[in-house]
């Protein structure tokens, strides 16, 4: 089975209808000229990518927009309801939110999202702040694992403070039971990124990421001389999940470029699927195992 | 009298070629125009319009001699991000194909009936998709 952690379904039909709501999502997320998806169009995109299942995130930065949630958890559960067998919903709350932790719970007992999704810049926390510790037990609790943003971020108010992988490393050592990933590799901190993975277990990364020229050529870069691919083939392998944070970058052609690294074939396979499985603790039969 | 009239196309492939004709065919006869002159015209820049057989052969043919002067892996400019778009441009060969192919074709209508030859079909020719594309069927006449 292979994994897309990665997508942002702002601008999927069935969320949508209203203008403003739409217009806003553009200019949140800087993401323009692109309109809407059907979901066809989307299993389409998936179909021709090889990509049986995608992560699905939502965006709740209320507190910095006037109580307005970019992308809701329920909007969420209604496109997984659309297409079960396609896709695997998180959850978004905002921090600062007085009721973040009743809108998780909700999330994880009522909505049954399988993880959670923080943009520690854009929600203007440090991972390590008082506010996230509640927070944190509750994804052990419910074992569900969390995805932060982590290294540049193309999003409209959105600087890199707070998403260096450094950011990170203490919660990483406070926290051996709970699961995180830094998505986007950490990029440009690839090596710092590589450098947490390999002491810890628990960090996880993706590979969506495609800030220069073409997939194949950035991903050469990025994961064969930044990083060496001997590093991630032979010690990362079981840490690196395929995501492509679609639709700011290209789901085909990063899907073509992860397997023309020069990775083992098992370690693709680790990458493009068997890993996002063990990150999720997600059964492919039954949901959540 | 100019009718122009929209006709969406869903692809489902990477590159594809999609055979039009009896689809622009129904939208000439509902105009309700007779004699004058029909185009079809994409309005995007991925995409192609052309005139040939619609044999799959020729489509085989077609898409390969396209792939091979205009290979994915060669360093296109047009890959980097877009500020504009807030993501990344990487879809060069496919603005270079539909240079190529071109953007549209022309018909006369005589008598209500698109005039061309017997093995004349129009080809809606996709080089970035999937996709959601929108095609003219621009229709002068009386």
């Amino acid at each position: 089975m292979v994994i897309d952690i990665h997508v942002h379904p702002a601008f999927f039909d069935p969320i949508n209808g209203d203008e403003k709501k739409e217009e806003l999502r553009h200019n949140e997320l800087n993401i323009h000229k692109n309109g809407t998806a059907s979901l066809q169009h989307f299993f389409n995109k998936m179909n021709c990518a090889g990509i049986d299942m995608c992560v699905l995130l939502p965006e709740d930065y209320s507190t910095s927009m006037q109580g307005e949630v970019l992308v809701s958890n329920k909007e969420i559960r209604k496109l997984v309801d659309l297409a079960p067998d396609r896709f695997i919903g998180f959850a978004s709350v905002d921090p600062h939110d007085p009721s973040a932790l009743e809108k998780l719970e909700e999330a994880f007992a009522v909505l049954d999202l399988k993880g959670l999704k923080l943009h520690p810049a854009r929600q203007h926390f440090h991972p390590d702040d008082k506010i996230m510790e509640p927070i944190y037990d509750l994804c052990e609790k419910y074992d569900r694992p969390i995805i932060f943003h982590c290294g540049l971020s193309f999003e409209a108010h959105a600087t890199s403070k707070n998403c260096h992988p450094l950011d990170f490393e203490q919660l990483a050592e406070r926290r051996e039971k709970l699961r995180f990933s830094l998505a986007h590799f950490g990029w440009p901190w690839c090596r710092e990124t590589a450098m947490l993975m390999l002491k810890y277990p628990n960090v996880y990364t993706d590979t969506g990421a495609l800030y220069f020229d073409s997939a194949r050529e950035f991903y050469e870069q990025t994961f064969t001389r930044d990083i060496p691919a001997t590093w991630i083939d032979r010690s990362l392998r079981h840490q690196v999940m395929f995501g492509t944070d679609d639709p700011r970058f290209e789901m085909i052609r990063m899907s073509k470029a992860i397997e023309e690294l020069g990775f083992r074939q098992s370690t693709v396979e680790l990458i493009k699927g068997r890993n996002a499985i063990e990150f999720l603790h997600y059964d492919p039969e039954g949901g959540k195992r | 009298m100019i009718k122009v009239i929209p006709m969406d196309i869903m692809t489902d492939q990477y590159n594809q070629y999609l055979i039009i004709t009896e689809d622009v065919r129904k939208i000439v006869a509902a105009s309700g125009i007779r004699n004058g002159m029909v185009t079809v015209e994409t309005r995007h820049t991925t995409t192609g319009i052309s005139v040939n057989e619609p044999l799959e052969c020729l489509q085989s043919d077609v898409d390969v001699f396209l792939s091979r002067i205009i290979p994915e892996d060669a360093p296109y400019s047009h890959c980097h991000m877009l500020r504009d778009y807030g993501s990344t441009g990487g879809n060069p060969t496919g603005h270079l194909k539909a240079m190529i192919v071109g953007n549209h074709c022309h018909f006369p209508l005589i008598d209500g009936k698109l005039i061309g030859g017997s093995a004349q079909d129009i080809w809606f020719c996709e080089f970035d998709g999937p996709s959601q594309r929108t095609i003219n069927i621009i229709i002068e006449g009386e």
